[in-house]
């Protein structure tokens, strides 16, 4: 196993000297006396995006999940800018995520996470709750507007009432609002009309990351093809091998 | 039978318990905690208006603001003994629920052995001055018992819907886990909404102590009235609290005022089996206009 920390090939226009933002090592995490990550590493740099890709139930929620600390269960390293926020503990799943979201985690998780009785704004609010944020949160929502316009006029609407997508598109602003280095958003496309989610994960390439990173985990490897940095292939409960997205593409991996 | 009596009746019981239930009603919904130890608190509030009433001043405001705080007070112990060693650990429900009894029964016990069992009374807050409108007669207590709750449910309210912690105390009463998500803090809220709901039922405590004595198990009665006065309006719903609040007022004040005051109980109860009978999540169930998550 390399320790060493991996510089990424030189791209034109962004800094050679990259930052590591995420850094796991060893990690097995899972529920109960379920094991669903076992052993596994991931290097993310600052300004990149990473997608994984594997089928239902090899882990990729569950590797989110461990490293915002709500799994059941975990062991291992996570530093997240340098900070060890892994934890080797066996209960209490969330008890520390409020810690970890400080340190610079926005979670964007699957399926609609959602506070069904706030407003649009109210929910955007709430995704802003580290003092740098709450304090900005007046211009961070006009941007939020600007990748999802359609927003603007359901802004007093409860989430409750919305349509999958445009909950989707909340969800994912919620997480946006944070003051994050990284974020990891969870299916992004899940359950939506091929269209809309052809269109959020749009939205997503769209997000100006800076010196932040984003992990998006995918069952539909299509959508990310030559569009993210490098892909990953999540296969029971460990990431397989680091390939570019055109190598994804001639063998066809992650589609079954 | 005077209809005016029995309305303004309703009206002091229904601010009075309606202000219990939007305490058990919030606790439950963003803690998951359904709060048996409501009674103690109730009473350790009462207590603390006494001794202050005793020993420092018997000025209303002063008694009013002694009850709150010291309701906050044992909201906040309550928290730290029965809410946060098991918030996490399996079983929490039913755990919260077997803690919180414990504490009403050795915190009453401990009221019942310091302070003896001679109820107390606390001396007027109000005065004891009249208004006869229309052949309609409101004396004080029932003029600022109705205002004080409402003036006190207002501002509460007025600060979870405007203030960041309240917005945390709203995300965590709608959906806990995706409140742990965006970096809520569970512990930290908790004391909070303790404190908050403890100070409710001090208030409710300082104001029923105008009717009622103030006694080490005198708890238990408006506990249970909040308790039930919450799951008729739908655990979660503080607009239901308050509706359902108004309705069991109404029907405690028709039944004294007809059968008797020893029937208030058996008539409240079937009235709220009948709600839910009809309406599972209460009257909430009829007002809501979101989907569930």
């Amino acid at each position: 196993m390399n320790y060493m920390p991996q510089q990424p090939p030189e791209i034109a226009g962004r800094p050679a000297v990259s930052r590591e933002v995420l850094n796991v090592r060893g990690l097995s995490a899972g529920y109960g006396p379920m094991r669903v990550i076992h052993d596994l590493d991931l290097v993310v740099n600052a300004g990149e995006r990473v997608g994984i890709v594997g089928l239902n139930g090899h882990g990729k929620s569950t590797l989110f999940y461990g490293i915002a600390g709500l799994t059941g269960w975990q062991r291992g390293s996570i530093r997240l800018n340098g900070v060890e926020v892994g934890r080797t503990r066996s209960q209490g799943p969330g008890r520390y995520t409020h810690e970890i979201v400080r340190a610079g985690l926005a979670l964007i998780p699957q399926g609609d996470e959602i506070f069904h009785g706030l407003t649009v704004e109210e929910h955007l609010d709430s995704g802003a709750f580290t003092p740098r944020a709450w304090r900005e949160r007046a211009t961070r929502k006009q941007r939020i507007l600007k990748i999802f316009p359609p927003l603007k006029k359901l802004m007093n609407v409860p989430v409750g009432r919305l349509s999958g997508g445009e909950r989707r598109m909340v969800s994912i602003g919620r997480g946006l609002m944070a003051d994050a280095s990284l974020f990891l958003v969870d299916e992004p496309s899940l359950g939506l009309a091929p269209k809309i989610g052809r269109s959020v994960i749009e939205a997503l390439m769209g997000v100006e990351l800076g010196d932040s990173a984003m992990v998006i985990a995918e069952q539909n490897v299509a959508l990310l093809e030559g569009r993210v940095d490098r892909i990953l292939g999540m296969h029971a409960g460990q990431l397989k091998g680091e390939a570019s997205a055109a190598a994804l593409a001639i063998h066809d991996y992650g589609r079954g | 039978m005077e209809i005016w009596f029995v309305i303004s009746n309703a009206i002091v019981l229904a601010c009075i318990y309606g202000t219990l239930a939007i305490g058990v009603s919030i606790t439950w919904s963003s803690l998951g905690l359904l709060n048996l130890a409501y009674g103690f608190i109730f009473a350790f509030a009462g207590f603390g208006a006494w001794v202050v009433s005793q020993q420092v001043s018997a000025w209303g405001p002063v008694l009013l603001a002694t009850g709150i705080l010291t309701g906050a007070l044992g909201g906040v112990v309550v928290c730290a003994l029965a809410f946060i060693p098991i918030h996490d650990k399996p079983n929490f429900t039913i755990r919260g629920l077997i803690g919180t009894l414990a504490i009403n029964l050795l915190g009453t016990q401990g009221l019942l052995w310091w302070f003896g069992p001679r109820a107390k009374t606390l001396p007027g807050i109000f005065g004891d001055w009249k208004i006869s409108m229309s052949g309609m007669v409101l004396s004080a207590d029932k003029i600022g018992n109705v205002l004080t709750s409402i003036l006190m449910l207002v501002v509460v309210l007025r600060w979870m819907q405007g203030s960041r912690r309240g917005l945390e105390i709203r995300a965590m009463m709608m959906n806990p886990h995706a409140a742990a998500i965006v970096g809520i803090g569970v512990r930290r809220t908790s004391f909070y909404v303790m404190a908050i709901t403890g100070g409710l039922a001090g208030l409710a405590a300082v104001l029923l102590s105008q009717t009622y004595y103030i006694s080490p198990f005198g708890g238990l009665t408006p506990m249970i009235k909040g308790v039930s006065i919450a799951l008729c309006g739908g655990l979660g719903s503080v607009r239901g609290a308050v509706i359902a609040a108004m309705v069991l007022g109404l029907n405690e004040s028709l039944t004294t005022v007809t059968i008797g005051g020893q029937y208030v109980l058996i008539t409240q109860f079937v009235f709220i089996i009948a709600i839910l009978l009809v309406r599972p999540r209460g009257i909430a169930g009829i007002l809501d206009k979101a989907r569930e998550a």
